[in-house]
């Protein structure tokens, strides 16, 4: 018997006060990495929350790595991570390190073993020398990767990234994008209008509409899509 | 708002961070009760130059350049709890009631200043703690506190975001110009941040 896909979505349906989000969406992938494009409205960030149980689902069920989101919320936050697109609303410390250290506060480690491994985060993106700097102080970039430090210090099984090459240039967009991509034992589904990002993906989903358009490999996605812009 | 913690080596940074709140919140007791008159205020500005001599801030000035900052901070504070009493109740009870609060803020202050917030959050959560039988969520409170400390920056932001956009349209300052975009943007913050805090697994 084959296992079960790391994310599965069956009829799945989500209304966001008068809004259809999503609509009967049926989808199952086990990439590495996966990317999520459309256009503005198309359904993309409500996927992206749908996968992290930050919305639940109206209709249908989903599956993330074998969880229920609606049922097993606590444990499903314990192995997926999300990086937003505003760095500012993802941070809650007011220095880096301790920014990096709140991620672990769930898991009730102690004060040195919590340190040494949001040091550990820091320095792994590059942070090391802005440990005890203020945090809202840190550049759009540098707050994008405190952000990912944030996640990553977890040890996540999934990251879900929202966006998250939205507000910065494109050295720092660069920078992001290798974290996320390089292969740290975790699966990515990022949500993003950066098709090289997208391209370097090893499956891409198109939504339109709430509505899964095409799923497959990137460059073929990415192809039907600016096809649809075309028109 | 004071400004927050400024590393140091002192004997209020190595204090833990529980019974230092309890010795700072003697401290700003004792000040408070003070009588009215011209020996209290210097007593209240004496426990305040003490407090932050022994909080070791490495300021070269053995603390009274952090203590003259914070209460540059307080300027407006000191001048409206100064000048009423100065008209209706004389300079003695001016002088020692406005030296009192002042005195009180500024040695409560000591506490953000040398204690980092994930101490003060575990201080404040272990104090809690006992409430809990009362169904009383200690960690969500202790975080709650983080959280409105540390959202005071990006306000202050948020609202020199709004006025420079108003300038920027020729738009003259006015409050309720203001405080439309104003909320909308705190409260867009309150929900991404809520988010946040749900995905790192905050309840």
């Amino acid at each position: 018997m084959n296992a079960a896909p790391a994310i599965r979505l069956d009829g799945v349906g989500v209304r966001l006060g008068d809004v259809d989000a999503l609509r009967g969406v049926d989808l199952a992938l086990d990439a590495r990495t996966v990317a999520v494009i459309g256009e503005n409205g198309s359904g993309k960030s409500t996927f992206a929350r749908l996968l992290a149980g930050l919305v639940q689902p109206t209709t249908g069920t989903t599956r993330v790595l074998g969880l229920d989101p609606a049922r097993q919320a606590g444990e499903l936050r314990r192995r997926v991570a999300v990086v937003f697109s505003n760095p500012d609303a993802q941070i809650v410390m007011p220095t880096a390190v301790e920014d990096v250290a709140f991620s672990l506060r769930p898991d009730r480690l102690s004060r040195d073993e919590s340190r040494r491994r949001a040091d550990e985060a820091l320095d792994r993106f590059g942070l090391d020398a802005l440990r005890d700097r203020p945090s809202h102080d840190l550049s759009g970039g540098q707050k994008q990767l405190l952000a990912l430090a944030g996640a990553f210090v977890r040890l996540p099984e999934l990251v879900v990234a929202d966006e998250p090459t939205t507000y910065l240039d494109a050295r720092n967009a660069r920078r992001v994008s290798e974290h996320l991509l390089a292969d740290r034992g975790h699966r990515l589904v990022v949500v993003t209008h950066d098709l090289a990002l997208a391209e370097r993906c090893e499956t891409a989903v198109l939504f339109a509409g709430g509505r899964v358009e095409a799923v497959g490999h990137p460059t073929d996605v990415i192809a039907e899509y600016q096809a649809a812009l075309a028109c | 708002m004071l400004s927050l913690y400024r590393p140091g080596d002192g004997i209020l940074h190595r204090m833990a961070a529980g019974p230092k709140l309890l010795v700072l919140l003697g401290a700003v007791l004792a000040v408070s009760v003070l009588a009215s008159q011209w020996w209290a205020a210097a007593v209240a500005a004496g426990v305040v130059v003490v407090g932050y001599a022994v909080a070791g801030f490495g300021d070269g000035l053995l603390g009274m350049r952090v203590l003259a900052q914070q209460t540059l901070m307080l300027r407006w504070l000191l001048l409206v709890t100064f000048v009423p009493q100065l008209i209706f109740l004389g300079p003695e009870a001016a002088v020692a009631n406005t030296a009192r609060v002042s005195a009180a803020v500024l040695l409560a202050g000591l506490l953000v200043l040398t204690t980092r917030v994930t101490d003060l959050l575990d201080a404040v959560e272990r104090g809690l703690r006992p409430l809990e039988r009362f169904r009383f969520d200690s960690e969500r409170a202790a975080v709650l506190l983080t959280v409105t400390l540390t959202t005071v920056p990006v306000l202050a932001r948020l609202a020199q975001e709004v006025r420079d956009a108003q300038r920027a349209r020729g738009a003259r300052p006015g409050l309720r110009l203001f405080a439309v975009p104003f909320l909308i943007l705190s409260l867009k913050h309150a929900d991404q941040l809520g988010e946040a805090l749900s995905a790192r697994g905050v309840r």
